[in-house]
């Protein structure tokens, strides 16, 4: 565990996952459009994080909503999921001189671009994972697509919202583009 | 064997993503299935004090809508037993000599205790929809009791702790009740098939019988989860395709599941004798 994880991360943790069991959870559009915001917890983690404490930190959350969902094992292969394509994902999206040591996962500090890219990419696999793993067979795929497709849309707004409300754009530089 | 440690050592982080991968689908396999009781839910402790707290502060919101239900239950049992104080007034029979009538007619004893249960946490929209009551083993919950609300059928303890119990509701796509259409008494399977949580199927309903749009269904008291004639729900649609042998039916579930505020437990008194019975007799039957 590296110095930059701290109390931060854990109150990140609690406010999270309270947030998804305790509001989210009533919040559902249309019958389709679920909200599975727990994942910025393991998104918003800082980008030098070691590969071994993600993998760990992504079966804790998943397996935490699991246990208030009832489903036990499936957010938490989810999450696990996601926090292995995490690494890789930020390999894909590295800017054109390599992340500073400062660099956060921040919309001011990375730019929309880099942060919609990022988001939208593993919100997608971890929600693809969610439905099918809960679904199990490919029967009403439609449905499950459309559940997909809009649960995303909707985990990465209310996502982009937080960013905007509760990040601080303090450490604000010109974009990579 | 030094290249092979640098080799696990190398690509640990996979090892560990394929290792915790296992573990889900071994949890997901172990305790997703219908009768898998898992050991972490919602019944545990600390998770149900949390879910009691946030049913405390949003049950205020629906305080008017709750109040309304049990009034106008009150009402109907009020009704009903002034029905029986009727009957009991007009009708002479009980006072006759008891030597043509058993005092205690076995078939007349209704052999179901209920218990009140508060809704802490429910669920409509998922695929497999469960419940969370505030009551359990310390009340006399055990797991397998079956869940009604007044308007009808809602499902069936999967997991009991001291003060907390998981229900999994009728809207479960592993959760089948044995069902009969009320007027005609065939017999069915009905089983929500996902989608909105107002309609489920009727299943095995041979092409023989007429079934007609708003007929009532009921559960079919064939085993001892739940009383024979709590109400399911009425038929929306009936189809009959080509192929098949059986009618499609569909059936507006009862119970709005959405507003589910207080359900009653259901003992049945004499559920493990006739359970034990039926094992021995090599009946097996995963229909609730």
């Amino acid at each position: 565990m590296n110095s930059s994880f701290g109390i931060k991360h854990i109150a990140q943790f609690i406010l999270f996952v309270a947030l998804q069991i305790l509001l989210v959870d009533n919040l559902v559009l249309f019958g389709t459009g679920f909200c599975f915001i727990y994942v910025a917890f393991l998104l918003f983690l800082p980008i030098g994080i070691s590969r071994m404490w993600l993998l760990i930190l992504g079966f804790i959350t998943g397996f935490t909503v699991d246990v208030f969902y009832d489903t036990i094992g499936i957010h938490a292969a989810a999450s696990v999921l996601l926090a292995f394509l995490r690494p890789l994902v930020l390999n894909l999206l590295t800017p054109r001189d390599g992340y500073d040591t400062n660099d956060s996962v921040n919309i001011h500090v990375m730019g929309w671009r880099w942060f919609l890219a990022y988001a939208l990419m593993l919100i997608l696999l971890h929600h693809t994972a969610v439905f099918f793993l809960e679904k199990i067979s490919l029967q009403d795929a439609w449905y499950t697509l459309a559940k997909i497709l809009l649960s995303t849309l909707f985990t990465t707004t209310v996502m982009v919202i937080l960013q905007l409300l509760f990040f601080s754009p303090k450490r604000e530089r010109v974009d990579y583009r | 064997m030094r290249n092979l440690f640098a080799f696990i050592y190398r690509f640990r982080a996979f090892l560990v993503f394929l290792l915790l991968e296992v573990l889900c689908v071994y949890l997901i396999v172990r305790y997703n299935t219908y009768q898998g009781a898992a050991f972490f839910n919602s019944a545990t402790k600390y998770v149900g004090q949390v879910l009691e707290f946030q049913s405390g502060v949003t049950d205020y919101f629906r305080l008017s809508s709750i109040n309304n239900t049990l009034a106008s239950e009150n009402a109907a049992l009020r009704k009903e037993l002034m029905l029986y104080r009727l009957h009991a007034v007009t009708d002479s029979v009980a006072e006759l000599d008891t030597t043509y009538y058993a005092a205690t007619d076995s078939s007349k004893a209704y052999p179901f205790i209920l218990y009140a249960g508060r809704v802490i946490n429910n669920s409509v929209r998922r695929t497999n929809n469960t419940l969370t009551l505030a009551i359990g083993t310390a009340d006399g919950i055990q797991p397998g009791m079956g869940v009604i609300s007044p308007d009808g059928v809602v499902g069936r303890v999967k997991t009991v702790s001291e003060h907390y119990a998981t229900v999994t509701s009728l809207l479960h796509s592993k959760m089948l009740v044995s069902a009969k259409i009320q007027k005609s008494n065939t017999f069915g399977t009905v089983k929500w098939t996902g989608g909105d949580y107002r309609t489920a199927t009727l299943d095995y309903i041979p092409l023989h019988v007429k079934p007609a749009v708003g007929d009532t269904i009921v559960t079919s008291g064939f085993n001892t989860v739940f009383p024979e004639g709590i109400m399911i729900g009425t038929i929306s649609n009936v189809e009959k395709e080509q192929d098949r042998s059986f009618y499609t039916i569909d059936v507006k579930l009862s119970v709005d599941f959405a507003q589910l505020s207080y359900v009653y437990v259901v003992e049945s008194t004499k559920r493990e004798e006739r359970e034990e019975l039926e094992e021995q007799a090599g009946i097996v039957d995963d229909e609730q």
